[in-house]
């Protein structure tokens, strides 16, 4: 499933997240957004809901975030850590 | 365990390197131009440039800050904005302690945002505080993203003109009701310069620990990211590209932002005032309303203390604080350029403009009747030893929690 925040910001991107995540039943969803501090914001909604995060540059000022959801046991604050280090290889904190 | 997908980082495209240079040889060259005319025009254009970089590469936004405390527990922001203010208060101390060296005589500091302390500053900033959530940022946040692209950001400007006007309009009225009779109460003035400093820094760092308790009752907060080094600099050429990449390319920590944000508001009082936005839009709203012959006219009062005061619009548009405001506009592009960040951003959803607008209206009267937004009334007036900042910041809490119930029950 896709759910495409662009033109949002915040809190939307976020909270729109939160939203689609707590009716979602699939594996993957992905967030389309354009709103830089959403990159740490979206992570964050989905590890607390038990998602892993990937996120890549698709444009000037675009990105995709793809969550994955984690069956067992999932360490946010791991899940977290890893985003951070994700974000600095693409140069967002 | 789970981890990342480790797929690796598309490289950025660099369609904004031609642009982007081009962009901060004009800034350079309006530099010299307002230096020409006015060295302080010149000064003021290079801290607002300063500013909108500093804002948009750590995507400092005060609106978030306070807002997140309460939509999702987060206190980043706002833990790097107390840390900040501690800064600002130790260099803001130090020049005070030179510009009034004896404080009982009840002698203000000259530039220092101590403003009257009373109820408007509870109003002001509970209406500052639920506009700011509604429109998606604070006035300094609205600027920084008219530099990035954000259309919505364009419309929230319009709205904030409005209340600065609509401010301006029934100030007399607050004037001669209630703010004429209000204290102006400056810490050093009650207690001496060196209790009025372990007041404002332990007041601090207890809201700090405050902000600490509350995002720890909902679960761990997100980790801070640790720094990753650069890979080993073997000539001049990798260690400045390395350099390159930390400062332009890559967005920086709160924290970092923050820090430069404490030196440039030291900075800037040194060599004049701190730090402020709104009163220079309220002269633009007061120009642009007396266009269409609906200025608000003399305002009673505002020139009987320092900052960001509803301004009468009478010095004409090339001011100091237009430099600065503009400078922030042109730097937050500059900044956005150079990192590839810049794009017209639209909302989708039609209403969002109304949020900009109606939310936007909202800031600009609270700042008008506050005398100032979070950066002039609260980010600079609480290291100006300052009670008002006080009252203003705990009242832009309150208007903040109220904006997020709004803000929930919107689509």
């Amino acid at each position: 499933m896709e759910l495409d925040v662009r033109g949002e910001m915040c809190p939307y991107p976020a909270m729109k997240t939160k939203e689609a995540l707590k009716r979602f039943t699939g594996e993957t969803l992905v967030v389309l957004t354009d709103h830089a501090p959403a990159l740490s914001t979206v992570p964050w909604e989905g590890a607390k809901a038990g998602f892993a995060a990937d996120i890549e540059a698709t444009g000037a000022g675009e990105w995709k975030i793809t969550l994955v959801r984690q069956n067992g046991a999932f360490d946010a604050r791991r899940a977290m850590a890893q985003i951070a280090d994700r974000l600095r290889e693409l140069g967002q904190e | 365990m789970v981890s990342v997908a480790a797929t690796p980082a598309t490289a950025r495209p660099r369609l904004g390197g031609v642009v982007s240079l081009l962009v901060a040889v004009l800034a350079v060259l309006a530099f010299a131009l307002f230096w020409a005319v006015d060295p302080d025009l010149g000064v003021f254009w290079g801290i607002g440039i300063a500013f909108g970089i500093i804002l948009q590469r750590s995507r400092l936004c005060f609106a978030g800050a306070f807002r997140d405390l309460f939509l999702t527990h987060d206190g980043r922001i706002m833990r790097g904005l107390l840390v900040a203010m501690m800064g600002s208060t130790v260099g803001f101390w130090l020049l005070m302690t030179r510009l009034v060296p004896d404080p009982s005589f009840g002698t203000l500091p000259p530039g220092a945002h101590v403003t009257p302390v009373g109820l408007h500053l509870v109003v002001g900033g509970l209406l500052f505080g639920v506009g700011m959530v509604i429109a998606g940022g604070c006035v300094s946040g609205t600027l920084f993203r008219v530099g990035e692209g954000y259309v919505a950001s364009m419309v929230a400007l319009v709205g904030i003109l409005g209340g600065l006007s609509l401010a301006a309009h029934t100030w007399n009225w607050w004037w001669t009701h209630h703010i004429a009779a209000m204290p102006l109460v400056w810490l050093p003035g009650l207690i001496g310069h060196w209790w009025a400093l372990v007041l404002t820094i332990v007041g601090l760092a207890a809201v700090y620990l405050v902000v600490v308790w509350w995002e720890l009752r909902d679960g761990p907060p997100m980790p801070a990211p640790a720094e990753k080094s650069e890979p080993m600099a073997f000539s001049v050429r990798d260690h400045l590209g390395a350099l390159y990449r930390r400062i332009v390319v890559r967005g920086w920590p709160v924290w970092a932002g923050a820090f430069a944000l404490a030196v440039l508001n030291v900075f800037a009082f040194i060599y004049d005032h701190p730090l402020g936005v709104t009163g220079e839009l309220s002269a633009w709203a007061e120009r642009l309303t007396g266009l269409v012959g609906l200025s608000a006219g003399p305002l009673l009062g505002v020139d009987l203390f320092a900052g960001c005061n509803l301004a009468v619009g009478d010095g004409g548009w090339l001011t100091s604080a237009f430099t600065l405001d503009a400078g922030l506009v042109a730097g937050a592009f500059l900044a956005a350029l150079a990192s590839s960040e810049f794009k017209v951003r639209t909302p989708r959803r039609p209403s969002r403009y109304l949020q900009a607008v109606g939310g936007g209206a909202l800031m600009g009267y609270g700042a008008g009747l506050a005398i100032g937004c979070t950066v002039g009334a609260f980010f600079s007036a609480i290291p100006s030893l300052a009670v008002n900042g006080w009252v203003f910041g705990a009242s832009l809490a309150g208007g903040a929690f109220l904006g997020t119930l709004v803000i929930r029950r919107l689509p």
